[in-house]
C-alpha cells in the first residue's frame, strides 16, 4: 500500500513539475516581442524602471520594454527583485 | 551622516582628500545593511560565507564606482546607481559559487546532449478538456525539434528548464550574457511564429492557465 502511495505521490509531482514547465514556456513565448531590449539596455535603466515601481508612477513605453524584458530574462529578473529589496528600506 | 544629492555625491568622490574619505565612509555605511539585504534572499544570513561575501562585495563595489563616476548620468538617485552596481557583483558572485561544480558539458558543440532532441518529461495522460492544451505541447515539442539549432536548443534547456543562470551559460561557452540572450530571444521568436502558424497562440494558451 506505501509503495502505492509513493507512486502516486510521484506521478502526481511529475505531472505537476510538467504541467509547470509547459506553462514556463508558454508564459515566455506570449511574452516574447519581434522588438526586445538587451540585458545591457536594462542594466542601465534598472535604477530609474526600480524607483518609478517604488513612486507607482505610470510607466511610459521605455519602462514598458523594461517590464517586458524582466518577464523573460530570468537573470534581470533576479536582480531586478534584489534591487527592490535593497531599495524599499531605504 | 552627511546628506548628499547626487551632485555632492559626486563632487565629493571626485575630490581629493578628506572630502572624499568621509564620502566613500558614508556611501560604505550606506551600502553595507542594504546589501545584507540583497545577499540574505539568496543566502543565509547565518552561512558561514555571508559576512566576507557583504565585506568583499561591497569593496569592489566601492572601488567600482570610483573608476565608474563618469559613467553616472544622475537620472536616478546615485545610492540606488551603486546598488545596482553592488547587486551585479553579488549575484553574479553567488552564481558562480552555486553552478562552478555543475557539469554543462551538454552546451559545448558537438557534444552528445546538445544534439539530442527535447521533450517533455513524461507525463501522465491529461484531462480530455486539455486537448487543446496536449496539442499545443506535442507542436511545442516538435519545434523545438526542428525549428531549433542544437546550440539553441541547448542553451534553452540550461536556461529555461535546467535554470542555470544566462550569466553562467555565457561563462561556460566564453561569451557574453547579450549573446546568450539573444539566442534565446531568436529561439523564442522563431518557437512563437510556429506556434501561431499552428494556429496555437501562446497569450491565448496562457489564458488558459489563468
Amino acid at each position: 500500500m506505501k509503495r502505492i502511495i509513493g507512486w502516486l505521490k510521484n506521478l502526481f509531482s511529475s505531472s505537476k513539475r510538467h504541467e509547470s514547465l509547459f506553462g514556463k514556456m508558454i508564459y515566455m513565448l506570449a511574452s516574447t516581442r519581434e522588438e526586445e531590449l538587451n540585458c545591457a539596455q536594462v542594466y542601465a535603466l534598472l535604477e530609474q524602471f526600480s524607483e518609478a515601481v517604488l513612486r507607482h508612477e505610470p510607466l511610459t513605453d521605455l519602462m514598458m520594454s523594461i517590464e517586458q524584458h524582466l518577464n523573460v530574462c530570468p537573470d534581470c529578473r533576479e536582480e531586478y527583485e534584489t534591487l527592490l529589496a535593497m531599495m524599499k528600506a531605504a | 551622516m552627511m546628506n548628499r544629492d547626487n551632485a555632492a555625491w559626486v563632487n565629493d568622490l571626485k575630490d581629493v582628500g578628506p572630502n572624499r574619505e568621509a564620502a566613500l565612509d558614508d556611501l560604505d555605511a550606506e551600502l553595507k545593511p542594504a546589501l545584507r539585504r540583497g545577499i540574505s534572499r539568496w543566502l543565509s544570513t547565518s552561512h558561514p560565507e555571508f559576512d566576507d561575501l557583504v565585506k568583499d562585495v561591497g569593496q569592489e563595489t566601492l572601488m567600482r564606482v570610483l573608476k565608474q563616476l563618469d559613467t553616472f548620468e544622475g537620472k536616478g538617485q546615485f545610492t540606488n546607481w551603486v546598488y545596482k552596481i553592488a547587486v551585479r557583483l553579488a549575484l553574479n558572485e553567488l552564481r558562480r559559487r552555486k553552478w562552478r561544480n555543475v557539469s554543462l558539458d551538454y552546451l559545448q558543440e558537438n557534444s552528445e546532449e546538445g544534439g539530442a532532441s527535447f521533450q517533455f518529461p513524461a507525463a501522465d495522460p491529461l484531462p480530455e478538456t486539455n486537448m487543446q492544451r496536449r496539442q499545443a505541447m506535442a507542436e511545442l515539442q516538435r519545434a523545438i525539434n526542428e525549428e531549433l539549432t542544437s546550440r539553441q536548443r541547448a542553451v534553452m534547456l540550461a536556461v529555461i528548464i535546467q535554470g542555470v543562470p544566462m550569466e553562467e551559460v555565457a561563462r561556460k561557452l566564453g561569451s557574453n550574457r547579450n549573446a546568450v540572450y539573444k539566442m534565446l530571444h531568436d529561439a523564442r521568436r522563431r518557437l512563437k511564429t510556429r506556434l501561431e502558424e499552428a494556429g496555437l497562440s501562446p497569450s491565448e494558451l496562457l489564458a488558459m492557465f489563468e
